[in-house]
């Protein structure tokens, strides 16, 4: 418990260090842009994939478990909608991305850690903390909204093709579905999420990167760790927020 | 010149340096020696401010770091160019980059001027064609010309030098001690060298501090080293037996 709160502690010490005044604006935004790049666009191939097959998935589980004939057929299209832009996109997609970007962010910044290179920039004077987690804390807040909108077009659309095909309903009422009772307040309580999600996807690996102790195992095990307490940190912010948004 | 006065640092319970007072001097290839866990790296990483002292002071041409704020720190540690042991090139960059960034953060030089400072690094260190290599397509010598080149950049006015020819062969050792006291006296720096090598030692050992568990134990000059009769410093000066045999003789 007390090592909890100590990391915990330790945590927010670090954010204080990340957010103070950059030495110079132009090469933390050049960092930026590097940054938006291999978070980004590193992560769309496996985002693409996931979200297309599990909006189909949603779609064949919504059609196959709804035998009653006073829910329309076009429910299945707002269930998908629905389930994909409150849940799936902003939450799952996140959760995937804390696993892939987090280990990342972990085994970069640990190594630099072992091999001093975050010593040689505190000797030039650099604040190596603002410098190395700021650019990817910024670049997420600003590129993973933006997957998850991809994400939720590819859901629906992976399960638009499944309808268009499958004998359980029409592409139609499909689309009449995804159209339903849409409000855009849905897509916005799912991009608020996603920047706390993003901010801690990039914040919480960074902070097992930049404290590892030891060598190469050291990393796997910090890797391991962020991803674990990214997840648990992301669930419970989930919560929190739907609570307080839709509630 | 850096003074530094009755130094001591623990890690828990475990006393690292105790009561270390010594002055390196401006021009000359200041040497910590000492056996592998006698406190030199702690030493070297708390003057420059890696670590936080427990007790005593430090002074860089009479400023004391020790009492410095954040940014007073920051203003001295752009007078400090630093080789570490690895080298800590960044690992991302090419060699080009690794020396431009330096100058990229802190000077308003134009991208030809900065790229002219690279050159005169590079050709100071004698290394040329690397500008576009990665580190790890260099070997251990080139990379650690690279660290010189990138800790000089800035025209500091005090380099450190951790362990800077542990990996290289006893020639290459050499070729780097040389350089960097060359670089020394011609820029006029401070420089503190950590090292365990006795080739170093006696190559270009002009003012040595000798640790011996946390404790300054010895100093004087590389004459000095070889009349000693300090039996903690000639059991690491005469460490294998046949050097034994060689003193005795």
């Amino acid at each position: 418990m007390l090592t909890a709160l100590h990391q915990i502690g330790q945590y927010f010490l670090l954010l204080n260090r990340v957010f103070k005044k950059p030495e110079n604006l132009s090469l933390y935004w050049r960092q930026t842009l590097t940054e938006m790049v291999s978070l980004g666009l590193g992560s769309l191939g496996l985002i693409a994939i996931i979200s297309f097959f599990m909006g189909a998935v949603v779609t064949l589980q919504t059609a196959s478990n709804i035998d009653s004939p006073l829910i329309p057929d076009y429910a299945i299209g707002f269930a998908t909608r629905q389930s994909f832009i409150l849940e799936l996109a902003p939450t799952m997609m996140c959760l995937i991305l804390a696993g892939k970007i987090g280990s990342n962010i972990v085994s970069e910044i640990g190594t630099m850690r072992i091999t001093e290179q975050i010593d040689a920039y505190e000797i030039m004077g650099v604040n190596s903390a603002s410098y190395l987690i700021l650019p990817k804390i910024v670049a997420a807040l600003m590129i993973v909204p933006l997957i998850i909108i991809y994400s939720m077009f590819l859901g629906v659309l992976g399960g638009a093709v499944v309808s268009s095909y499958s004998d359980f309903s029409t592409m139609d009422k499909y689309l009449i579905g995804i159209r339903w009772k849409f409000t855009l307040f849905s897509i916005i309580y799912a991009l608020i999420k996603t920047l706390f999600f993003a901010f801690i996807i990039t914040s919480v690996p960074s902070f097992f990167g930049y404290y590892v102790r030891g060598g190469s195992l050291e990393i796997g095990k910090a890797a391991t760790k962020s991803v674990v307490y990214s997840s648990i940190a992301i669930l419970i912010i989930n919560y929190i927020l739907t609570e307080l948004l839709l509630m | 010149m850096i003074e530094i006065k009755n130094i001591s640092k623990s890690f828990g319970n475990h006393k690292v340096l105790e009561d270390v007072s010594h002055v390196f001097k401006q021009g000359e290839m200041n040497l910590i020696i000492g056996a592998s866990g006698s406190g030199k790296s702690v030493l070297i990483k708390c003057i420059v401010g890696l670590h936080e002292i427990d007790e005593g002071s430090i002074e860089f041409d009479g400023r004391n770091f020790t009492q410095m704020g954040f940014m007073q720190r920051k203003s001295i540690r752009s007078e400090v160019g630093m080789l570490f042991q690895a080298s800590a090139l960044f690992n991302s960059l090419t060699v080009e980059d690794n020396i431009l960034f330096p100058l990229q953060m802190y000077t308003k030089m134009t991208r030809e001027e900065m790229l002219d400072r690279v050159n005169f690094c590079l050709n100071r260190v004698n290394l040329t064609n690397a500008n576009f290599k990665y580190p790890a397509e260099l070997s251990g010598g080139m990379q650690k010309r690279v660290g010189i080149a990138r800790a000089i950049a800035l025209n500091p006015k005090y380099l450190f030098c951790d362990e800077p020819n542990s990996g290289l062969d006893p020639r290459t050792g050499i070729v780097i001690d040389n350089l960097i006291l060359e670089i020394t006296r011609e820029f006029q720096m401070t420089t503190i060298v950590v090292t365990h090598d006795m080739n170093s030692v006696m190559e270009t050992g002009e003012n040595i501090l000798f640790l011996h568990q946390g404790k300054k134990w010895w100093m004087g000059n590389n004459i000095d080293i070889l009349q000693t009769d300090n039996k903690e410093l000639c059991e690491f000066v005469y460490a294998s037996k046949i050097m034994q045999r060689f003193k005795n003789h």
